[in-house]
């Protein structure tokens, strides 16, 4: 053991200031205690009961955790995000990269007008975005005028509606909102990359791909980590674009746990699904933020 | 470093374990409150007595509570009934706390079913009613139809039996068809009396390039499946089937002639073109402006005012097999009295005043559907429509309650596979058996 023998070499005033210390820290850490680690365990409780809400709770053990991964629609909620993960995740970082690296590599003018219009919706709240969207998306709203415009009418679709669309629809709307942010970060990480490395790059004869594979990707591990940590949990946690454009329909197609666990908390008083959803999504969010953290900080 | 984190891992897991198996339960049972025994209606001699009531009506409803809180202050100069209005999604999700509250309203809105009323009846939250029921009399003045949806047995196991909970107000919300009057007009249909002369204006409607009905499905939309319902179930079956009574499938509660029907509509183009990507408030506000014919819609929800009023008529049809009229009405709220109120005479007497003949007629006046009492109706198309319809609802005491109250999922259900039903990825039948998968699931607990 590591820590106790450093800890017996401490000395008196040593320990005196870590009590001081703990002191300041003390109203800080309580009022955590009572609004996040409280209501945390009381819903990790919660999740074991039958509970709606207003009278007496019956006890079902694990029951709420099994109906989430066997109730169909409930388990639909999680195939439904696999697909928001490539919208919220895979798609704006990849994006993110690209735009980055061709900013990088050439300074013209205007960029800052660029990073501006894709920033835009970070500073947005998703209300407006969703509803802005639901506009868009709408039968006879401008993406279906524009496609009519141009002659492709025949790819006119009920956007939100469909039963094929309605998901990647939504999907797109999660896109547009994180790649701003995933450029921005990678194009500040990307600007702290020595000079002297593409140099180098270059003088073995790298071209601009093999450049971006040897040097800026490498540069930006810890970017990545964190647009990925970021945009993970966020397609997880999708609910406020999915509950103002179609709130989990056509059918069920675009129910997120998020809607879910809504639906049985406020609407249909189910407390204790509800709280065994909210308690699953808070382990995986963990588990991902765990496990991208590790990989990142290998080597 | 790893010591540190397996004694984590056992802290935690210890105290998950100790919460699972020593906590008590997240709230406690409760034995619901004895009913008033000895109750008055005397009100003058209650003295200075201020009631606190929360209920959820904005715009004419509001005016229609506001106007009556007046009258009944007028009336009894020593009672002051001090209102707060709040949101209804607020209002029925906080309605559980702020009756446990010592300084919580004496009388509120509710909503029915088992997401509001029954869980706060069960909870002994909210009055049993009985006594006051005898004393005013609402079993014979309220038809039974009307009655049930406030009621349940004191062992909570059933809805729509046994002791009141609550009371409707003076006020209907109806399924029903509004028609653009000038519309039926151009193309030469009187208002439809029957389902069959409905379809031929529907079919004439299409030929002339109209939109037969108006309908919406982004964000789900169950009035024209359940409006359709209630010309093929029986009154009873539908009750039965709602209130929770096993032997009552939903095949047998017109269910599945209402969705063939639909589906035949949807497939004959007579529903708004595009209409899966189109939200309830625009199309609504779309009916409004002139497109679409006919609309199943709400009593109310169509906020009509002014020359509105008399542009837009309303038809409660028959039923497809005879002439006698169901339709899925209920009281736009229960009214409780809360199980802390010091005063539950006076707040009786309020109850009783909101189902009078004053509160019909006022809110007839203010352009709202009136229920349980004659009044006198305006001469404006809408109006003179939706009363007749609640007079004819009222006589055969054909009220069936919304179906979406069976069980608390059942509303999802019906949107959902609604939606699925009109995209062609489901069938009728297989809609009935997904409502009565979601019931008896319900009913097993």
């Amino acid at each position: 053991m590591l820590l106790p023998r450093k800890r017996r070499r401490g000395s008196h005033a040593n320990r005196r200031t870590r009590r001081v210390g703990l002191l300041f820290a003390a109203p800080g850490l309580l009022l955590y205690a009572a609004v996040v680690l409280w209501p945390l365990l009381q819903s990790l409780q919660y999740s074991f009961y039958k509970w709606d809400g207003f009278s007496s709770a019956t006890w079902v053990g694990f029951q709420n955790y099994v109906n989430f991964f066997t109730d169909p629609v409930l388990r639909s909620t999680l195939g439904n995000v696999l697909v928001l993960l490539v919208f919220f995740a895979i798609l704006p970082i990849a994006l993110g990269l690209l735009s980055a690296a061709m900013i990088t590599s050439s300074n013209r003018r205007g960029m800052a007008v660029f990073r501006w219009i894709f920033f835009l919706p970070q500073v947005l709240t998703s209300v407006v975005i969703a509803l802005i969207f639901k506009r868009m998306y709408a039968p006879e709203g401008p993406i279906n005028e524009a496609l009519r415009a141009v002659g492709l009418g025949e790819l006119a679709q009920n956007w939100l509606g469909d039963f094929t669309w309605a998901l990647p629809a939504v999907g797109l709307i999660g896109t547009w909102v994180t790649f701003g942010f995933c450029m921005v970060l990678f194009i500040a990480g990307a600007s702290s990359i020595s000079p002297e490395l593409y140099e180098a790059a270059r003088m073995d004869g790298a071209g601009p791909v093999r450049e971006f594979f040897a040097v800026t990707l490498p540069g930006l591990r810890g970017q990545l980590a964190v647009a990925l940590t970021l945009t993970i949990t966020a397609a997880l946690r999708a609910f406020d674009l999915i509950w103002i454009t179609t709130r989990g329909g056509p059918g069920t197609s675009t129910l997120t746990p998020a809607v879910a666990l809504y639906k049985a908390a406020f609407v249909n008083p189910n407390v204790g699904q509800a709280a065994a959803i909210g308690v699953v999504m808070a382990i995986l969010c963990l588990v991902i933020a765990l496990v991208i953290t590790r990989i990142s900080e290998k080597e | 470093m790893y010591s540190k984190k397996t004694r984590l891992a056992a802290v935690a897991i210890g105290s998950m374990a100790a919460l699972a198996l020593t906590a008590c339960a997240p709230a406690a049972s409760t034995p619901g409150p004895a009913a008033p025994t000895s109750v008055s209606d005397d009100v003058a001699a209650a003295g200075d007595v201020t009631l606190k009531l929360s209920d959820f009506w904005t715009s004419a409803e509001e005016e229609w509570i506001v106007s009556l809180i007046d009258q009944f202050e007028e009336k009894y100069p020593n009672v002051t009934i001090d209102r707060t209005r709040e949101d209804w999604g607020q209002l029925t999700s906080t309605l559980n706390l702020q009756l446990q509250d010592e300084g919580g309203p004496d009388i509120a809105s509710a909503n029915n079913g088992w997401s509001s009323l029954g869980t706060l009846a069960k909870a002994g939250l909210v009055l049993n009613l009985d006594a006051y029921a005898d004393l005013y009399d609402w079993n014979d003045s309220v038809p039974t139809t009307i009655a049930r949806q406030n009621q349940f047995t004191t062992d909570f196991a059933t809805i729509g039996e046994g002791s009141w909970f609550a009371t409707p107000p003076a006020r209907a919300s109806l399924i029903g068809i509004y028609y653009n009057a000038a519309k039926l007009k151009e193309l030469g249909i009187e208002a439809p009396a029957t389902l069959d002369e409905l379809e031929s204006a529907a079919a004439a409607a299409k030929d002339a390039g109209e939109i037969p009905f108006s309908y919406s499905g982004l964000d789900g939309n169950t009035a024209a499946l359940l409006g359709l319902q209630s010309l093929y179930g029986a009154e009873a079956d539908i009750n039965d089937f709602v209130y929770g009574d096993p032997d009552v499938k939903a095949e047998d509660t017109g269910l599945t002639d209402a969705a063939t029907t639909l589906e035949d509509w949807n497939h004959k183009g007579w529903l708004t073109p595009d209409f899966e990507g189109i939200d309830y408030q625009t199309s609504l506000a779309d009916f409004l402006d002139g497109d679409g014919v006919f609309r199943f819609d709400y009593t109310g929800a169509l906020g009509l005012s002014g020359d509105q009023l008399d542009q837009f008529g309303y038809i409660q049809l028959p039923q497809a097999a005879d002439d006698t009229t169901v339709g899925v009405g209920a009281a736009p709220g229960a009214m409780v009295i809360s199980a802390k109120a010091e005063h539950p005479d006076v707040a009786a007497a309020f109850l009783d005043f909101l189902m009078s003949e004053d509160a019909s007629q006022t809110a007839v006046d203010l352009g709202l559907v009136p229920m349980l009492n004659e009044v006198t109706i305006p001469d404006v198309l809408s109006q003179s429509g939706e009363a007749a319809a609640t007079a004819t609802l009222d006589a055969d005491d054909g009220y069936v309650p919304y179906f979406d109250w069976a069980s608390p999922t059942m509303l999802d259900i019906l949107t959902q596979n609604t939606q699925l039903l009109l995209a062609g990825k489901t069938t009728p039948e297989d809609l009935t058996a997904a409502v009565d998968a979601d019931r008896d699931a319900f009913l097993a607990q």
